[in-house]
């Protein structure tokens, strides 16, 4: 029984699997770019063919990042990640007790070693001590070290991928994504979460949009949208901010960015003497005059902006055209009712993107610890020296595991300065 | 005004790549040492041409195909004066500077005029997000020839058959050196590059990983680099093992750095 459990702990926590999963993880990330993600049904159908289709389907690849499978591989790579890192991890602290200074033939044996002579014993091991660290002296001899933190850099990038990987999923299970639109003067307390179909929830404040501009470069671009949106809790308004691209509004943990614009059209309509907003595919109903905008285009032929009417005619659908620059086509009768098209106006609503991720911070600590691991990893070099006591003086030899170029040359200046100019 | 600095760092690459291709027919250190004046003269022209280019556009000038093609040459020719510095390996000019004097030639064919920001791209991220990814790839791409030589040497030792030019090429020890520094640099420069994106995105975009495009394939990249380092560090492959997943490697760098903007388009997509 314990065979079979420890041959599960090595396969676990091999590099083999560490690779396989790494590979897996690539490829079914790589399918998520060149397949549409989330699209609809008819969408694919229009690119695929039937059984294409529902083979994507059946595996999950319309929605790779969120399919059991693709979630399977990733925690089945934390788990061999934190094993294998663990059991590295323990090995190094049982050796990191035990220093050992090797004797003479073995030192003798190594690539980096020089000798010095007994007059200068105490002026060498004072000068090679220098800024490294001690951590064997005895009768015998003394072993120095440098750099030792380089050796524990691979564990911190391990456990910072390990923490990052906790923060995402602490967002997926606490966290959320939606957006809200609103016009200038409008207030929301919900915000639309995508998916089909679109979900409603509470924001638990609400977000009123004070004012929304788009100011444009003189080609045309857009060089910057603001808004000034006021937050409401309780009724109260707590904050008050202008939302840019790149400068999103923090409160309660939750994030509103300004993500898009848009403009939506309204019309103004008199309507047997009565005033009436109306906007795109609005349906009015009065007294049994029934009618609803159609579409608008905003230039036809060279006549102008025109609103598509349609109404009920007893019963049957019919539609007229109103030309708000035509003055003959501006007013018309509707089942005998009176109806002028007075004005068209564009209004520009902003779109806010808003997200709730209580894992962010998790995730900002792993890139945080991800930076000093690589730091230790690659830009440290661990070194260690060992100096023992010989009949005729010292000698003196050099390991490092990493970076041996660099040490040899530290090396060579070291015996330079140690042996003067002799020997 | 910056355009004209670009042009006269491109005409002093061009001399380098000159005098790098006569060093390579007439084996003479005074070609080379004009060449390697000219490159270092070409590089600094190159980033004055930069530094112009950011005082008169006002944002770091790496946010369109000229201006990313120009910036990832500048990259990889500090990051090849810097090769040279610590190993001999001068030959390398006759390789790394025609494809440095094409990379530009290439970037000079997009359109070069400052164009106004899109308002995504205002941010503090920019600098440090591009320089960091660009001397990432910059690292990649030397290292991704320092391959192909490897394989080319070895190939010659192999069959004992040695073109007399390849005699004056580094050892192959060398050039595993310099693919394990080119490894060991690049790696963390990437990550990094990664790190800021994301830290970026959450403030641009509202999510600090949303797998655009771009991100996927810049994590598959460091996946593919990841295993290259533990292949190297923990299994010990070496020389041709390596000089092979570093050929592969650039590949996906060329798909991330490229490749997503020209086909796959998506948020991160600034051409």
């Amino acid at each position: 029984m314990s065979v079979i459990k420890n041959n599960i702990y090595k396969f676990l926590s091999s590099l083999s699997l560490t690779i396989f999963l790494l590979c897996f993880i690539a490829f079914g990330s790589i399918f998520g770019t060149v397949i549409k993600q989330k699209a609809d049904v008819e969408e694919y159908l229009s690119i695929y063919s039937d059984t294409t289709y529902t083979i994507i389907k059946y595996l999950g690849l319309d929605d790779v990042y969120h399919s059991p499978w693709f979630i399977a591989a990733i925690v089945l790579f934390a788990i061999n990640l934190a094993l294998c890192t663990y059991g590295r991890f323990a090995r190094l602290i049982k050796t990191e007790g035990k220093v050992a200074l090797p004797d003479e033939s073995e030192l003798s044996d190594m690539s980096m070693v020089f000798h010095v002579g007994s007059k200068e014993r105490e002026n060498a091991i004072a000068s090679i001590k220098k800024g490294y660290q001690t951590i064997y002296e005895g009768e015998e001899g003394v072993v120095l070290q440098k750099g030792v933190i380089s050796r524990y850099g691979v564990y911190m990038i391990h456990g910072s991928i390990l923490i990052i990987l906790m923060g995402s999923l602490i967002g997926m299970l606490f966290g959320y994504k939606g957006f809200m639109t609103l016009r200038k003067g409008e207030t929301k307390d919900q915000l639309i979460l995508r998916g089909t179909p679109p979900k409603e929830v509470p924001l638990g404040f609400s977000l009123k949009c004070k004012d929304f501009q788009v100011s444009f470069y003189p080609g045309g671009a857009p060089k910057d949208y603001v808004s000034k949106v006021e937050v409401l809790d309780n009724g109260r308004v707590v904050m008050e901010r202008d939302i840019r691209v790149n400068s999103p509004l923090s409160y309660k943990g939750i994030n509103v960015y300004q993500a898009s614009y848009g403009a939506s059209t309204s019309f103004l309509f008199t309507i047997a003497g009565e005033r009436v907003t109306l906007s795109e595919r609005e349906t009015y109903e009065k007294d049994g005059l029934v009618m609803m905008i159609a579409r608008f285009e905003s230039s036809i032929h060279n006549f102008g902006p025109g609103v598509l009417v349609a109404y009920l005619d007893q019963g049957e659908p019919k539609v007229v055209w109103f030309l708000k620059d035509v003055e003959r086509l501006k007013e018309q009768k509707i089942q005998g009712v009176n109806i002028k098209l007075e004005d068209i106006k564009e209004n520009f609503y902003t779109g806010l993107e808003i997200a709730k991720d209580p894992g962010v911070w998790v995730v900002w600590t792993g890139f945080a610890l991800i930076l000093f691991g690589l730091y230790a990893n690659f830009f440290i070099y661990y070194r260690r020296i060992y100096i023992r006591n010989i009949p005729d003086g010292l000698i003196v030899a050099g390991i490092a595991f990493k970076n041996r170029e660099g040490f040899k040359e530290e090396f060579e200046k070291l015996k330079r300065k140690v042996s003067g100019n002799g020997s | 005004m910056n355009i004209y600095f670009f042009y006269i760092s491109l005409f002093f690459y061009l001399l380098s790549t000159a005098c790098y291709l006569l060093f390579l027919t007439m084996n003479r250190n005074i070609i080379e040492k004009f060449g390697h004046y000219s490159l270092f003269s070409g590089f600094c022209i190159h980033f004055l041409a930069t530094l112009v280019r950011y005082f008169n556009a006002g944002y770091t000038p790496i946010t369109n195909i000229y201006e990313s093609l120009s910036f990832f040459s500048l990259c990889i020719a500090g990051f090849f004066l810097y090769l040279k510095r610590i190993y001999r390996i001068e030959i390398i000019g006759c390789i790394i500077l025609p494809i440095l004097s094409v990379l530009l030639i290439w970037a000079s064919t997009f359109p070069t005029e400052i164009r106004p920001l899109p308002p995504v791209l205002k941010s503090y991220w920019l600098p440090i997000h591009t320089i960091f990814s660009f001397v990432g790839n910059a690292i990649f791409f030397i290292s991704f020839f320092i391959s192909l030589l490897y394989l080319v040497v070895e190939r010659g030792i192999k069959k004992k058959k040695f073109p007399s030019i390849a005699t004056r090429f580094p050892s192959l020890e060398t050039l595993d050196l310099i693919n394990y520094r080119c490894m060991s640099y690049g790696f963390p420069f990437l990550t990094v590059g990664i790190i800021t994106g994301s830290i970026w995105a959450s403030v641009a975009w509202g999510s600090y990983w949303s797998w655009d495009p771009k991100e996927t394939w810049s994590l598959v990249t460091w996946i593919v680099y990841a295993i290259l380092i533990h292949n190297r560090l923990a299994i010990g492959w070496r020389g041709r093992k390596t000089a092979y997943m570093m050929i592969i490697g650039f590949f996906f760098i060329l798909i991330t750095f490229l490749g997503v903007n020209f086909f796959a388009g998506g948020l991160h997509s600034y051409i």
